[in-house]
């Protein structure tokens, strides 16, 4: 990345990261310490949980591969302004590939995964060609239904995809210094990588591609007029973020041991869009913990009530009306009510004239400035 | 009969029914420049409520029209109480009725069930019509056809030729100069609104009498009508009518010619037009 040109002076994008300003140390050192913390937590999951071999795969590696995949999503929407429908789909085909590639073919994991996520990769260059000529809610339509073409020919192609069974036995193996078949090995595979991952994305966004995507999110036209190649950018980013969601798509595939049309279908697209506006579009780890309670309501709401779905869609659009930052964003959305509180109690400024506009970092969805 | 004519007309009869769901998403559309996308659930849930109504009555319009009032009804509802606020968003009006759709779903299969479904229609209705080049054609068929035919001339007309119209084309261009001219642009938009739910509420008693109901139709018609504006260009009605005419046809002779990738023939037509015109085939740049 670091081969692009770098033209004119770095661009700081205000709008998504003002608090970087605001509070420039602490505010990085808080980042890390939730970061080092939550980490922590993953790693120590295994052990504070009292039925391991029920916790680990419905939960932990559930929790790793949606918020991956939802990672995905956010990076895009963040950094480029897109929200894209098809992460899920980009997963879906390099978790094909290494059906495909391994029971089709007979070829070992060890090649199948790397070819999976290339394959996964290049689907989501080939995607962004023709999506980024289109702009905010035609994207989201167009990856929409590029995801149900897929879909539709997962659930047809039958000496490609297999159809309706899909494709398997896809089962983890033992290497002899490292034992994928036991749950423990697998999670801790599977977090470290999604670890690296989110540190990828963390840097790629500090780059001058970073910054480059961001200005191009803020303002196409001004960017164009320094001389970027805007489009291209937007391609490199939505190849990028296909490569992180196809990763997530090898942690799916090894958890549910095969791979069929379910996993493209629109309900796991709504799953990631829930996932990451549940947890928070603007947070890039915030993202997991969407997920984690997309994983608990999956798994225990059965338990209360039948109409699991009604209550995962009150849940998304409770979120969306009152907390457009997500979980991830309560947080701050309680401080500045009760500073907000504190402020009106000391001088009693007059009612009628508040300033009613949206603060932009709270808001849920990064449309970018494209006309 | 000749199998081509046979193809075609069987093409036209389905894009009627996709016209009439996607004419709604594009007039929602073209004035709000939201996307709804419980667009789906309106078509399924009117199709259901026409088929109760219907059973009942044993009256056909009488359930199209309960469909549409009932649906349009909720429309309204979902319109003041969760996408008047977020206007100016238009993705988070999406995610919104996203999950409005999400809730759909999951409460029409509990209501109505998994299996499959069909309203009844007239005795009339059930025989076949001689075409003029001697064959035969079911004429319920037939029927839709001219439906179709006469409610998008009738949209076309009401939204071009009358003083309401030009209302509506004016928010479309611009809503705060519109609203300064003394037009109240909030019930434009909810008029708007409903009529289009109302309009896929219709669709769905009218797809629903041909092809049976079933659940997971809602995202199907979503996504067909998606692909029907994308393809016609977002907010003209003729665009969704040649768009709508020309995804039934390529999905008809799709399953006559390759039957088994007859859907990704049609997602196919939606990319190609995309890479030649992003705007579609009667859109506005945008």
């Amino acid at each position: 990345m670091s081969t692009l040109p770098n033209k004119g002076e770095p661009i700081t994008t205000t709008p998504s990261s003002p608090a970087s300003k605001r509070r420039p140390i602490l505010w990085v050192r808080n980042r890390w310490v939730l970061v080092g913390l939550v980490v922590a937590f993953a790693v120590l999951f295994p052990w504070l949980v009292d039925r391991p071999r029920f916790w680990i795969p419905n939960i932990g590696i559930r929790t790793l591969w949606l918020g991956t995949i939802a990672m995905s999503l956010v990076f895009l929407n963040k950094y480029v302004g897109l929200l894209s429908l098809a992460q899920v789909t980009f997963a879906g085909i390099a978790a094909y590939g290494v059906g495909y590639f391994s029971v089709t073919l007979g070829l070992p994991y060890l090649l199948s995964i790397p070819i999976g996520i290339l394959i996964g990769t290049l689907a989501g260059f080939l995607v962004a060609l023709i999506a980024v000529r289109t702009k905010a809610i035609y994207f989201l339509m167009i990856t929409l239904a590029i995801g149900q073409v897929f879909f539709s020919y997962a659930s047809q192609a039958i000496e490609v995809t297999g159809a309706r069974r899909g494709l398997s036995p896809i089962l983890r193996e033992d290497y002899g210094f490292v034992d994928f078949r036991t749950l423990e090995v697998f999670y801790y595979a599977a977090l470290l990588a999604v670890v690296l991952l989110y540190l990828l994305c963390h840097y790629l966004a500090n780059t001058s591609f970073g910054f480059a995507l961001q200005g191009i999110r803020d303002s196409p036209d001004r960017m164009a007029a320094l001389g970027y190649r805007v489009n291209r950018y937007r391609v490199a980013a939505v190849t990028f973020a296909a490569f992180v969601a196809s990763v997530g798509g090898m942690i799916l595939v090894f958890d549910r041991s095969q791979v069929d049309p379910d996993v493209v279908s629109l309900g796991s697209t709504l799953d990631v869009l829930i996932a990451a506006v549940v947890g928070g579009v603007g947070s890039l780890g915030g993202v997991f913990l969407g997920a984690v309670v997309l994983a608990l309501l999956d798994n225990f709401a059965q338990d209360f009530t039948e109409r699991y779905q009604t209550l995962t869609g009150v849940i998304f659009i409770v979120v969306l009306l009152f907390a457009p930052a997500g979980l991830a964003g309560v947080g701050g959305q309680v401080t500045r009510a009760i500073r907000k509180r504190r402020d009106r109690a000391a001088p009693p400024p007059p009612e009628h004239q508040e300033p009613q506009a949206p603060v932009p970092a709270e808001s849920a969805i990064q449309k970018g400035n494209q006309q | 009969m000749d199998q081509f004519l046979l193809v075609a007309l069987n093409g036209l009869t389905l894009g009627s029914i996709y016209f009439l769901v996607a004419s709604g998403l594009t007039l929602i559309f073209g004035l709000m420049r939201v996307i709804t996308m419980a667009h789906g659930t309106s078509y399924l849930l009117g199709g259901y409520i026409g088929y109760s109504i219907a059973r009942a009555s044993g009256n056909w319009l009488l359930g199209a029209l309960g469909a549409a009032v009932a649906v349009g009804l909720l429309g309204l509802f979902i319109h003041q109480v969760l996408i008047r606020r977020f206007q100016d968003d238009d993705l988070r009006v999406a995610l919104i009725t996203l999950g409005v759709s999400l809730i759909g779903t999951d409460l029409m299969f509990a209501a109505f069930g998994g299996t499959a479904t069909q309203v009844p229609i007239p005795a009339e209705w059930q025989t076949a019509l001689t075409l003029p080049s001697g064959d035969r054609y079911p004429a319920i068929r037939l029927i839709i056809l001219v439906l179709a035919v006469v409610i998008g001339v009738v949209m076309w007309l009401v939204i071009n030729r009358t003083r309401a119209g030009s209302i509506v084309r004016a928010g479309v261009d611009d809503s705060a100069m519109t609203s300064a001219t003394g037009v109240n642009v909030r019930v434009v938009f909810a008029v708007v609104f409903v009529v289009g739910s109302a309009l896929a509420a219709f669709a769905g008693v009218v797809g629903g009498s041909l092809f049976p109901l079933l659940p997971g139709q809602d995202g199907t018609y979503l996504l067909f009508s998606l692909v029907v504006v994308i393809v016609g260009g977002m907010g003209s009605i003729p665009g969704a009518a040649i768009g709508a005419a020309l995804v039934g046809l390529v999905s008809q002779f799709g399953l006559v010619f390759a039957p088994t990738y007859a859907t990704v023939l049609t997602f196919a037509l939606m990319v190609f037009v995309l890479a030649f015109r992003p705007q579609g085939i009667l859109g506005r740049a945008v």
